[in-house]
């Protein structure tokens, strides 16, 4: 199979190029990351992020052919040759696959993303209902990979103001929880006209999702939250 | 203007725009204008009057969102999205002026 | 330290739903941007019966035949589109699956419709 893998080290390189690759993929290996793990033993300047190779850690997020992804959970046989792999888009790289997610962080820290609860804490723990519980299904399981950031031409335009679709996935999840007591802040929070609504519901965060969320689902009842508070 | 209340704006001025177009579309298939003192006739009543004058100020209100969060997304120097934003919100009081006119005294 | 970003727009990948809302941006930029035009036309077909005239010789140019199947296609995409943003709102077709769908129906429903258009304002000499 071809690969064309988007190399820049910044100690040599003036600008990013493809280098191409070429490899088998043996009959064990079934994910993109199992050929990607070869590829560095052939050349081990290669760099990227990997850990988990389960697809619950988020490290190995990156642009392939096209659409976000993580390597470990992508079946590789299948894949448009040659295959393109590049960094997550419009993060800044700091060595070929890996990118800098500081700016990703700091959008996500700014919601604030922990239980606020001024109530004296009790005996044990904060008590919530199963159906309570629920409302946290399809918030909690993200691992902030940053597939649906990088794909999102809101983000890409106002990578500073616009909160991006994590970080708004991780306030409704803040927001649905039944035990905090922060809503009114949270969503008083997100009012300006660049946190949330730079969203135009495009919809390319839930399109890339490695989790299979839907950032603008959450963004949608976020929206009509703020509508039903304000009258 | 905040985030929600533009987004409430372009979001009522879509549904009642809705509305009047599915109506101007219905009338004009069903009974399209047949001659000059028809049309004139029928757009100075004070009913289309009343709901054109309408359906200007929310097409109006419409624009003025959907082009300022094209500004906001594409224009980041803030002196110049604001010089933008305010030549905006000038062209478009200037059409609405020009569309009111017409509508009531049937000329320019 | 050097810095590079992968930004080129030609080889991030656009989806369905990516493409219904650009041509909604642009559609909405269009149609913005026929709005004096179109109130013109207005003052015109009202002032009086040989304007009224004038009006209707007007819509037969070729060129504002041109601008009025563009105006047709950026309305009914608009339009279109807005429905499926409104429906979105109040969480009806916000999941993938279906939301894929209703971005191909949009796509394709604001060109069929400028096609007709085309056939019916090219196709008609007076």
């Amino acid at each position: 199979m071809k690969f064309s893998i988007f190399r820049f080290n910044p100690e040599h390189d003036e600008k990013p190029c493809m280098q191409d690759y070429e490899i088998e993929p043996q009959p064990g290996e079934i994910m993109l990351l199992d050929v990607i793990l070869r590829i560095k033993a052939m050349d081990n300047t290669l760099t990227f992020r990997k850990s988990c190779r389960e697809g619950v850690c988020g490290s190995d997020a990156m642009n392939i052919n096209g659409r976000n992804g993580l390597a470990c959970i992508t079946p590789v046989r299948g894949l448009k040759e040659p295959v393109r792999l590049r960094p997550l888009p419009s993060f800044p790289v700091i060595r070929d696959l890996v990118v800098d997610m500081t700016r990703f962080f700091k959008q996500y820290h700014s919601i604030r993303p922990y239980l606020i609860n001024g109530e004296p804490p009790p005996e044990k723990e904060r008590l919530q209902s199963p159906e309570d519980r629920d409302k946290l299904d399809g918030l909690y399981e993200c691992i902030l990979c940053g597939c649906c950031t990088s794909q999102c031409p809101s983000s890409w335009w106002n990578p500073e103001k616009f909160v991006g679709p994590a970080g708004l996935l991780q306030a409704e999840r803040f927001i649905a929880d039944s035990r905090d007591r922060a809503t009114r802040d949270r969503l008083d929070d997100l009012k300006s006209a660049y946190r949330l609504f730079r969203c135009r519901t495009i919809m390319n965060c839930t399109e890339v999702c490695p989790k299979g969320l839907a950032p603008s689902r959450a963004i949608e009842k976020i929206r009509l939250m703020l509508v039903k508070e304000s009258f | 203007m905040s985030g929600l209340r533009a987004w409430m704006v372009q979001r009522v001025s879509a549904v009642y725009m809705l509305f009047f177009i599915v109506f101007l579309l219905a009338h004009f298939l069903v009974d399209p204008p047949r001659s000059y003192a028809a049309w004139r006739d029928w757009v100075m009543s004070p009913a289309i009057g009343v709901s054109a004058s309408v359906f200007g100020a929310a097409l109006l209100a419409h624009a003025w969102v959907g082009l300022r969060d094209v500004i906001l997304d594409y224009v980041r120097p803030a002196a110049l999205r604001l010089s933008l934003l305010g030549l905006l919100a000038l062209a478009l009081a200037t059409l609405g002026v020009w569309f009111i006119r017409i509508v009531w005294l049937g000329h320019g | 330290m050097r810095r590079a970003v992968f930004f080129n727009l030609a080889r991030i990948g656009m989806p369905v739903g990516a493409v219904t809302s650009i041509a909604h941006r642009i559609s909405g930029v269009l149609l913005a941007l026929g709005i004096p035009f179109s109130i013109y036309l207005l003052a015109l077909s009202l002032r009086d019966p040989s304007s009224y005239a004038r009006a209707q010789n007007l819509l037969a140019e070729p060129m504002i035949k041109a601008g009025a199947i563009v105006f047709v296609w950026a309305l009914t995409h608009h339009l279109l589109a807005g429905v499926r943003h409104l429906l979105s709102d109040i969480d009806l077709g916000s999941r993938l699956p279906v939301a894929r769908r209703s971005a191909w129906a949009v796509n394709g429903a604001g060109l069929a419709v400028a096609l007709l258009a085309a056939g019916v304002l090219l196709g008609v000499e007076a």
